[in-house]
């Protein structure tokens, strides 16, 4: 047997052969191991990337009689950049979401430190649980029961009214910007706990230890040691706080009433008015803030703990 | 060792008492407003606000009889059925190449994939409503729905599917080639057997998901009403303790739904187990005999 497939080999015929089979059939293998992304691909080829070129197209086009007519204009962007209320709009949407991301991180942090120093560690699960159970209650309703919270009637016009404090309700957080803060914060105030935590838990105490054996204060070993490793974490809590608020529309809608509106609320208005095009390039310029903003922090996102 | 450091600085103690206080105060602030829901979906006054009326559980009575409820709900478990399903079997398909195949980039995919997470659902619901009516030629309908729905879980359930594939041994399915199975046998047999619980989880998020998304489905769902659409519907004249009822026993149906699972997941962990002991123990007693 050995013999003969030694002269097999050496003839280079048969032998020759079979390597190309197994090479064919380790490139099928090569080929196959992609198989599982197809559906995935087909998903979010067709039905997410593709409708978002749409957008992009369609912001480049015109509506005749209420038709959508092949154009290259860029008009609908100058219309929404020469508008100062859209102009303003703009701002204060980006402006509202950084604010509402640096509260949420600020409220983030604290809370996650005390969770993982000083909740015993069986406890810790529950607790983060329980930062994670309102995301199962309705997002609607958890918008709208802050009505019942910060409207004429709500818990904290009640309390006042009890304590004698005041008799007229007051309007300082319903139908304005600050209600749409809180309730913004508290929205996403969970995105930026789960993330934090999970940087928290895997951080080296022991490092703040030696800091504070070498003569720092508690306060500054937490700034020397364990901010910078925190970094990364604060960066992806951020970006995952701040992107979805640029989008918001309902909670500035049920809270802010007509002050405050914004840009999600253009976009929706433009789109339930067939204004596509102008509807189009508003939403391209938001997709914008957000590519930049990934464009930016591309290096310190991390995405594999979310969510897991 | 926070102890340690409380003998290094006695103020520790009380920072940690104000870092008590403060935490608990966030989980009041988290869950004031859901609190403040159930409370008024017991109030007898039809003006949802405070000071209560009194207590009354008439709300609950009458979503019963509510035909338009019954029907949203029905077109709502309709649409996370099959949500779920699709969702579950396309991002544990992706899964096992994201983990496994020999990809340059993977940080790169695994960003592309969380993509559909953080882009704004509002841009995704209006994208997917200008393809279907002007390029597809489909009114919005639960079938859109459904399919904008699935764009939104599939990513959910590639990340938790993934992880728990990351962290399966590789050599048990290498014993299992060594003792003869085949891919199939070996997926069947060893590699799902390991990884359920991570499905089971992605397809729980799934489900959830769906049974509250409101923002994307809002534009592509057309004149059907899943419950949160029908909420949204109502909440336009103004809010009212029937739908402070009807949110309630949404919120218990999903706790009643994630807990029963991991619960029967525990079960089933808790049975074999014990199974597999007493399976033991009759073999070492027949070995004893």
């Amino acid at each position: 047997m050995t013999v003969a497939s030694t002269a097999r080999d050496a003839s280079g015929g048969p032998g020759e052969e079979e390597r190309q089979r197994a090479d064919v059939k380790k490139e099928r293998r090569e080929w196959r191991q992609y198989v599982g992304f197809a559906p995935a691909a087909v998903l979010f080829g067709v039905f997410f990337i593709a409708p978002l070129c749409l957008i992009v197209v369609y912001s480049f086009w015109i509506t005749k009689n209420y038709e959508l007519v092949p154009a290259f204009t860029k008009n609908n962007y100058a219309t929404i950049i020469t508008t100062s209320t859209y102009v303003r709009t703009f701002g204060k949407t980006v402006l509202m979401a950084f604010l509402a991301t640096v509260a949420a991180l600020a409220l983030a942090f604290p809370f996650c430190y005390w969770l993982v120093r000083y909740v015993p560690k069986r406890l810790q699960r529950m607790g983060l649980l329980l930062v994670v159970l309102p995301f199962w209650t309705s997002y609607l309703l958890r918008v709208y029961a802050w009505v019942a919270i910060l409207g004429d009637h709500g818990a904290i016009n009640s309390l006042l009214k009890a304590l004698g404090l005041t008799h007229q309700p007051i309007r300082l957080f319903l139908y304005d910007n600050p209600g749409v803060f809180i309730v913004l914060v508290y929205l996403y105030f969970p995105f930026a706990a789960l993330t934090l935590y999970a940087s928290l838990e895997r951080f080296d105490w022991r490092l703040l230890h030696a800091a504070v054996d070498l003569g720092a204060t508690p306060m500054r070993a937490i700034a020397n040691t364990l901010f910078p490793q925190m970094r990364l974490a604060m960066v992806t809590a951020g970006i995952f706080v701040f992107i979805p608020i640029l989008g918001e529309y309902l909670a500035p809608a049920a809270i802010g009433g007509t002050n405050g509106v914004m840009m999600g609320n253009l976009v929706a208005n433009f789109f339930s008015g067939f204004l596509l095009p102008l509807g189009s390039a508003a939403s391209v310029l938001i997709a914008l803030v957000i590519l930049i903003v990934l464009i930016i922090f591309r290096r310190s996102l991390d995405t594999k703990d979310i969510y897991v | 060792m926070s102890d340690d450091l409380q003998a290094v600085n006695p103020r520790a103690r009380l920072f940690r008492i104000i870092l008590s206080i403060y935490g608990i105060g966030i989980y009041i602030f988290l869950f004031a407003p859901i609190a403040v829901l159930i409370l008024l979906s017991f109030n007898s006054s039809t003006v949802v606000g405070f000071p209560m009326a009194g207590f009354t559980t008439n709300w609950y009575a009458r979503l019963s009889h509510d035909k338009v409820i019954l029907d949203a709900l029905e077109k709502s478990l309709f649409v996370a059925f099959w949500v779920t399903v699709l969702a579950t079997l396309i991002g544990t398909a992706a899964a096992f190449p994201l983990v496994r195949a020999n990809i340059k980039n993977r940080g790169g995919v695994r960003v592309f994939i969380t993509l559909p997470i953080m882009m704004p659902g509002l841009l995704i619901g209006v994208a997917i409503l200008v393809l279907a009516t002007n390029v597809l030629h489909i009114q919005p309908s639960l079938r859109v729905a459904i399919i904008g729905q699935t764009v939104l879980a599939t990513p959910f359930v590639i990340l938790v599917v993934s992880s728990r594939l990351e962290a399966l041994d590789r050599n048990l399915e290498r014993a299992a080639a060594d003792l003869g199975a085949g891919q199939l046998q070996r997926l069947l047999f060893v590699v799902l057997p390991l990884i359920y619980p991570g499905i089971i989880a992605g397809a729980l998020i799934a489900l959830t998901l769906s049974l509250d998304e409101f923002i994307v489905t809002n534009f592509i769902i057309g004149a059907d009403q899943t419950l949160p659409i029908f909420i949204y519907n109502q909440l336009k004249f103004g809010i009212t303790p029937e739908v402070n009822a009807l949110a309630t026993l949404m919120l218990l149906g999903t706790l009643a739904v994630t807990g029963g699972t991991f619960g029967a997941l525990r079960l089933v962990k808790l049975l074999a187990s014990t199974t597999k002991k007493t399976k033991r123990l009759e073999e070492t007693a027949s070995a004893e005999v």
